[in-house]
């Protein structure tokens, strides 16, 4: 008996082993690979032209602390994401909540949010680049107009061009998010929500006492995920910007790929990506740390 | 002298003089990476390539890949490391002498000797030669001048550029007080910069020819930095003046184009003129305007070279020495100004583009390619271009301080040049 029944675990074992070797390959070969490349590379004196030049050792590393640019484009990563994801979070969080009690046009409104999500990202940017048009050829100026506001060159001066780009993106993913936020508000337990009502609880208690703490594992799972998401911007930089005026929409994943790709400096370029790589990991394990905290009916 | 294979063998030379039979039989495939997508200029390389098969008597699969302009070195540099590289590319002027130092571009002088290579004109070498040897072969040198829309001058009740030009009178002052007085008397803009790109990817392309008729440069091939002389700041000073101060100029961000007729003058090469082959108003053709120091154009070039680490890297050096010879070179002259002098002096290269008259042709294009210069090249340009580009966007505001701006870019370019 004890034979067979280990045979089975092992046939079974084996079974779902095989389910997941596509998945497995797929990340070893795409992720995991390109990912142990880009820490080598960091270490090498590497030109796309030029190929590989020798070790490094620390020197790209040592470039990295000294180069101003780079700073800069930490500085506006740091405040692009801090336009999006509180943007992102309480414009999809309030439409959910909204979309969630069924109100009138829930439907419609439902549709035009998720639109833009399955829309292609460079048809967006592209589109938005028109939109913002400086003058009068730009769509939002010649609204603007009519209010006797007269608009400024929204992506050729410094303050507009990363608030276009942050309105941009910030429309583009909300769809994504309201949909997450509406299976979480739907799924808010009736009776909890019931017995606060019977207690007095007036709808703004009812939201800051018990609807929020509620969904709370569902607004930081979103948070991790925008946060990591604004961190990766490039189309909408790329197509709208080019990272100007004066590098002032120059983020870290676009500083990358100019360093790589437009100036053939792969080895400076992957210390840049893998300092980008260790941000990111930071704060997905301070955000996971704070959803144990944060998270009040988790398990 | 490699032995051409007969029949349809896959043939390649392994540099011995002998073509090598490949593993398998098949005609030899070339790969060749251009930025142009227009399917007439790509059935005129393809038949060069036709041409040059049965002068061999090999069969060539040619396989054209085109690439957006803005993105050709990003795409074309991760082929060159990769296992689809092209046996034959073009080569952008800027990224030349990078390209030269990188071993990236084969040798062509050997495979040139075949046609007349004396027939070059030096100066337009210049740029894609390296200690006497050539890497590639610029097959355009193409001026840039102004196109200009006839029916916005005629509405504005001014004279055009060309009779401007004709009278003696086609300077930067003329071209500035054109550009405002059709703005003014029609609201369409006066002038688009090169491309609509003239504040960013083209920046060099629309200031140098006004800056070095001035007296300045960016930089000089010794090393010099003038980007911050009075003569480049005066420059630079009229265009920005026609941009903020007269609002006659396409701004930063604005999308109007010249050949959908939202601008009155754009600087354009010979290649863009297919473009108003349907358009809906009169146009003509003037040089580009002159300045204190004169009319000194920019001359944009384009190379062809051949992969130095391909697998057919006799054929593609052969073939790049063919298409650029003077047959091929004649042929193309009415898109591509070629760099052969027998050509350039040739009564046909002035009737070679249907759309302009032998006068504009040689008024426009032939003229310039005498007095015009390529922009200042470096092998550190990419990194320059983009560092600068940072210094550069603080010029398009109304209140920009001009000699600040510009003495910031020549931080830049001494960090580099220096």
């Amino acid at each position: 008996m004890p034979d067979n029944r280990s045979k089975l675990a092992r046939g079974e074992a084996i079974t779902g082993y095989l389910f997941i070797l596509p998945q497995m390959l797929g990340f070893l070969i795409l992720v995991l690979v390109p990912l142990v490349m880009v820490f080598v590379y960091s270490f090498e004196s590497r030109n796309l032209l030029f190929g590989n030049m020798g070790f490094a050792g620390l020197e790209n590393y040592k470039t990295l602390v000294e180069d101003d640019l780079f700073f800069m484009t930490l500085k506006n990563t740091i405040i692009f994401s801090l336009g999006v994801v509180p943007l992102n979070l309480v414009l999809s969080l309030a439409l959910a909540l909204y979309l969630g009690a069924n109100a009138a046009g829930a439907k419609i409104v439902r549709s035009v949010i998720f639109l833009p999500v399955i829309t292609s990202g460079v048809a967006w940017a592209i589109v938005f680049k028109y939109l913002f048009q400086g003058g009068d050829a730009g769509p939002i100026n010649y609204l603007l107009s009519f209010v006797g506001v007269e608009g400024p060159n929204w992506l050729h001066e410094k303050g507009w061009a990363m608030f276009a780009v942050v309105i941009s993106r910030v429309l583009k993913n909300l769809g994504m998010n309201v949909l997450i936020f509406m299976g979480a508000v739907m799924n808010l337990p009736q009776d909890v929500l019931e017995a606060g009502r019977i207690d007095g609880a007036t709808k703004p208690v009812l939201f800051w006492k018990i609807k929020l703490p509620l969904l709370m594992p569902s607004i930081l799972m979103v948070t991790i995920v925008t946060v990591i998401g604004s961190m990766r911007v490039f189309d909408t930089i790329k197509l709208m910007t080019d990272g100007g005026p004066e590098g002032s929409t120059m983020v870290l994943v676009y500083y990358i790929y100019h360093q790589a790709f437009k100036t053939f400096n792969i080895g400076y370029a992957s210390s840049v990506a893998v300092v980008l790589f260790m941000i990111v990991l930071l704060l997905t394990i301070i955000q996971w740390s704070l959803r144990k905290r944060a998270s009040y009916y988790e398990d | 002298m490699c032995t051409a294979c007969t029949g349809s063998a896959c043939c390649s030379c392994d540099g011995t003089g002998k073509y090598r039979r490949g593993a398998s039989s098949g005609p030899v495939e070339i790969k060749i990476a251009t930025w142009t997508a227009n399917t007439d200029q790509i059935a005129l390389l393809q038949s060069f390539v036709d041409e040059f098969a049965e002068k061999e008597g090999i069969e060539i699969q040619a396989q054209f890949e085109s690439i957006d302009f803005g993105e050709y070195n990003t795409k074309l540099s991760l082929e060159l490391q990769g296992s689809e590289a092209p046996d034959v590319f073009w080569v952008l002027e800027t990224s030349a002498p990078a390209f030269i130092q990188s071993g990236l571009l084969a040798e062509l002088d050997e495979a040139l000797a075949e046609y007349n290579p004396d027939d070059f004109s030096a100066k337009a070498m210049e740029l894609w030669q390296k200690d006497g040897k050539t890497y590639a072969v610029p097959f355009s040198t193409s001026p840039f001048f102004i196109l200009y829309n006839a029916d916005l001058f005629a509405a504005a009740g001014i004279a055009t550029p060309e009779e401007l030009a004709a009278e003696g009178n086609w300077n930067w002052d003329t071209f500035r007080e054109a550009s405002k007085a059709v703005k003014d008397a029609t609201g369409v803009w006066g002038y688009q910069t090169v491309d609509g790109g003239g504040y960013d990817v083209r920046i060099l392309h629309n200031l140098c020819p006004i800056i070095r008729s001035y007296g300045g440069d960016a930089w000089t091939s010794d090393g010099q930095i003038l980007i911050n002389t009075p003569e480049s700041v005066a420059a630079v000073q009229l265009f920005h003046d026609m941009v903020y101060v007269d609002g006659s100029v396409v701004p930063p961000g604005d999308q109007s184009n010249f050949f959908a007729g939202a601008a009155a003058m754009t600087a354009a090469q010979v290649s863009r003129v297919s473009n108003l082959a349907e358009a809906d108003f009169a146009w003509g053709v003037a040089p580009m305007p002159a300045g204190p120091m004169g009319d000194v154009p920019i001359i944009g070039q384009a190379g062809i070279g051949a992969y130095s680490k391909g697998d057919n890297v006799e054929i593609a050096k052969k073939l790049v020495a063919y298409m650029t010879s003077e047959s091929c070179v004649a042929r193309m002259a009415g898109i591509w100004p070629p760099a052969r002098k027998s050509v350039l002096e040739s009564p046909d290269f002035l009737a070679s583009q249907p759309l302009l008259t032998e006068e504009q042709m040689d008024a426009a294009v032939g003229s310039s390619i005498e007095t015009g210069r390529v922009l200042p090249s470096h092998v550190m340009y990419p990194q320059i271009e983009v560092e600068s580009r940072i210094v550069w966007d603080r010029l398009w505001t109304p209140n920009a301080d001009v000699q600040a701006v510009l003495d910031g870019v020549a931080d830049v370019y001494a960090k580099y040049i220096n």
